[in-house]
């Protein structure tokens, strides 16, 4: 297969330099990552992971803690229920002051649109921590914390998708007199429901992980149980949490497929397009939300005294000023810098594995492994990751390679199937080995998608790497975490707004690059 | 199906706003909210506060209802915000709690124990002996806002001259005291501290394999735990929580119990001065500003 010179690669010169150029800036993060890959196969930290894994098995199945359990597994699904309630509140008011949508001239809104941001620049994590300590304890602190943030993402969603569905007949009723919520009302939202309906949806099952995650920092639910087994390295109950979480999860994941094909079906023939299925859903609905807010006893009308007031307007005011001295910075810079770190190495291993995984033919085995993979969430991953290569960013970068695998694999492996077959075909009936045809034929075909996919994974991975400190994986998360826990209030401003400042650099970036990649 | 989902969409909204307005009021004012700082695992604390809170039930003539938490600065906070009435802190906790309150948090009672308390050193590794050793190592302090199990430590590492952010090779919170054993135990951290009482716990209770892990240092004793209630709790229930506590009698079989869950000789008074140790330390360790 040796090629004569002439026909070599003409572009390789410039690959070369692309090549190399690529590792000279990855080498320094890879560095701030602290990628050790040797300590992974060290006989210490592999004794240390096995006998925690061994301990897996047998699952705990005592009944005072499946008692526990189930608390926990119905506080998490409560939690979720009532977080979006909430979230829907938040956003369909925030929703109609952003959107352009039946305007008479396209205009935004630049105050919501910057409060939008800020609601959902912070996550939701971080939002819980801060309402742990001003709300007290408890899943109160969990549904508030799901509710702005997700409050935020929803009404940005809506606000888009009002904008992006053609304005004709909603432009016709304002010229005919009619309001801007009425024309939004009969001239746009039939034509967005399905969308909205199917986000809304998703972010429901977005949600439910979410809540799991929240557990972490004292917010109730499955993720304190998580905690607490993980702490006290007790293999058993970890095991079957963790068992519990997935099939929560898969379960959520079914159910929201399943709305959402229903979404697709066309309205039946009659009169009233209100069948079974959509009365069933509305009372199902109704009864959830009710439920959970019941079970969860949130005091949400003692929130609303002056007491509480005057207590959380303290509790804010402590942040400010921020802490802005040299040195606090100089500590939050290289904070953002492990972050930046964690979550470039972590993008870049899951983007190898998860190639790797999604390019076997017989696909069963590997999609339940990706399935797996995916289902945990990173915080939790990360506490097992620590165990094998001790705390620190490392732990965080593979946490999030770890889960992120899971996702990329399974997208990847999509993006390769409705890659057009013509050119692989081509190369492999004029003789070249199925692994050229592949190279050279199938790839080219689908890596703009493969790579769009890699950098909206990457862009939620800075986000996540910022709060796997949380449970001691390096980053700002670690520093929020120890200023918060000691009362620095200022010094935890900062690292708060710097998480904002990131996460809004980091939209930016995003959307400037798949304008470029255009 | 676009107008069913834009119904349920109205309905949604609609019910969450009935439901909202529908929860109960918050406690009503005969219930003692209890908590307690999460130096064990939550489910242990919960286990040792039942038959205290079944025996100050009968002493207060309130409903006492105990919360389990795993955020020491959560029930900081709670005490501030008077989401709890009566909290066990330790001396840190209770410095933070005494600044949050500007100064009105009232210590009501400490164990006799609490008064000389130390903090233990630990390791599995035969090569460290003593503090100096520690210098490259991996280290597991418990909470941040520890007393025993980071606040004490810290201060008598600078003491012997060593700094856990530039000394150590890595340092963790392992959240808890029980943890930091797990840890240590499993190699997770080359050494790590923890309060000395539950230390001894864990050694009674052969919960620890101790010719592997062994102490290898031990700190001064300082004042650690106290039971604290907030400042505007009526005078009548501080009195009669304060008595509770002092009444408790080791001669008591029943009183013995409770004291032997709380790792308790018995109870002494306390007051706000015999923490300022412990203050000055946060000061000196940079935990407090």
């Amino acid at each position: 297969m040796l090629l004569n010179p002439a026909e070599r690669d003409p572009a390789a010169r410039s690959r070369l330099i692309g090549a190399l150029a690529t590792l000279v800036i990855l080498w320094p993060l890879f560095q701030a990552a602290e990628v050790k890959p040797g300590v992974l196969f060290d006989p210490g930290n592999l004794k240390v992971i096995g006998y925690f894994l061994a301990g897996f098995l047998p699952p705990e199945t005592g009944a005072e803690f499946m008692g526990y359990l189930a608390k926990a597994t119905l506080e998490t699904l409560a939690i979720a229920t009532a977080g979006m309630a909430l979230a829907f509140l938040i956003a369909v008011p925030m929703a109609y002051l952003a959107t352009g949508a039946g305007r008479e001239k396209a205009t935004l809104n630049p105050v919501t649109r910057s409060l939008l941001t800020i609601l959902r620049g912070i996550p939701e994590l971080v939002w819980a921590l801060v309402f742990v300590r001003v709300f007290g304890l408890g899943p109160a602190a969990g549904v508030l914390a799901l509710g702005l943030t997700y409050g935020g993402m929803l009404a940005k969603v809506y606000a888009e998708i009002l904008e992006s569905v053609d304005a004709a007949p909603a432009r016709a009723l304002r010229h005919n007199g009619a309001g801007r919520p009425l024309a939004i009302l009969y001239g746009l939202l039939p034509q967005a429901s399905k969308e909205l309906a199917s986000y809304t949806v998703y972010r429901w099952e977005c949600a439910i992980r979410a809540s799991v995650v929240m557990g972490f920092v004292g917010a109730g639910g499955l993720g304190q149980l998580m905690d607490q087994a993980m702490k006290m390295l007790n293999g058993g109950e970890a095991a079957t949490i963790l068992l519990a979480f997935m099939v929560l999860v898969f379960a959520a994941d079914g159910f929201s497929g399943w709305l959402r094909r229903a979404l697709d079906t066309p309205p039946a023939h009659r009169a009233s397009p209100f069948g079974w299925r959509s009365g069933g859903l509305g009372l199902a609905l109704v009864v959830g939300i009710v439920a959970s807010f019941n079970y969860l006893e949130i005091g949400l009308k003692s929130l609303l005294t002056v007491e509480a007031a005057t207590s959380i307007g303290e509790f804010v005011a402590g942040f400010f000023p921020p802490d802005l001295s040299a040195e606090w910075l100089a500590r939050v810079g290289k904070g953002v810098w492990e972050t930046l770190a964690i979550s470039v190495v972590g993008t870049l291993l899951a983007a190898v594995a998860g190639l790797l995984l999604a390019l076997p033919k017989w696909r069963a085995p590997f999609s339940f492994l990706l399935n797996t993979l995916r289902s945990v969430p990173e915080l939790v991953w990360a506490t097992i990751t620590a165990l094998a290569v001790g705390l620190g960013p490392f732990a965080g970068a593979l946490a999030l390679a770890l889960h992120t695998a899971g996702v990329l694999g399974r997208l990847y492996a999509e993006a390769l199937a409705n890659a057009p077959p013509a050119p692989g075909q081509a190369l492999r009936l004029a003789g070249a080995p199925g692994g050229f045809a592949f190279l050279y034929g199938t790839l080219p075909g689908a890596a703009p998608q493969l790579i769009a996919y890699t950098l909206y994974r990457w862009e939620m991975n800075i986000r996540m790497a910022a709060i796997l400190g949380f449970v001691g994986a390096g980053g700002l998360g670690q520093l929020l975490y120890f200023e918060l826990s000691l009362f620095h209030h200022a010094q935890a401003s900062t690292v708060i707004i710097v998480m904002l400042l990131l996460s809004i650099a980091v939209d930016q970036a995003s959307a400037w690059l798949r304008r470029a990649m255009r | 199906m676009k107008f069913s989902t834009l119904r349920r969409m109205a309905l949604k909204g609609a019910v969450a706003c009935a439901a909202i307005t529908a929860l109960p009021a918050f406690a009503a004012d005969a219930i003692l909210r209890v908590s307690a700082i999460p130096d064990e695992a939550p489910t242990e604390l919960q286990r040792k506060f039942a038959p205290l809170g079944k025996y100050l039930e009968a002493q207060t003539g309130m409903k006492v209802v105990f919360t389990p938490v795993t955020d020491y600065a959560a029930v900081v906070e709670s005490l501030a915000t008077k989401k709890i009435d009566l909290a066990w802190l330790g001396g840190f906790t209770f410095v933070q709690a005494k600044i949050r309150t500007n100064g009105t948090a009232i210590p009501i009672a400490q164990r006799e124990e609490d008064a000389k308390f130390t903090s233990k050193f630990i390791t599995a590794d035969p090569s460290i002996k003593a503090l100096a050793d520690l210098k490259g190592k991996t280290f597991a302090f418990g909470s941040p806002s520890s007393t025993s199990g980071s606040l004490m430590p810290r201060f008598y590492l600078q003491q012997a001259g060593l700094n856990p952010e530039k000394d150590f090779k890595n340092v963790a919170y392992s959240g808890a005291h029980d943890a930091t054993v797990a840890f240590v135990a499993a190699g997770k951290a080359e050494a790590g501290v923890l309060n000395a009482s539950v230390w001894d716990k864990l050694v009674q209770a052969g919960k620890v394999d101790t010719s592997k892990v062994h102490v290898f240092s031990t700190t001064p004793p300082y004042f650690d735990y106290n039971w604290t209630v907030r400042g505007d709790l009526d005078p009548v229930v501080v009195k009669k929580l304060t008595d509770a506590f002092l009444k408790l009698d080791p001669a008591n079989p029943e009183h013995k119990e409770i004291l032997a869950l709380q790792r308790a000789a018995k109870f002494i008074p306390t007051k706000k001065e015999n923490y300022d140790g412990i203050e000055k330390a946060a000061h000196a360790a940079g935990l407090l500003k």
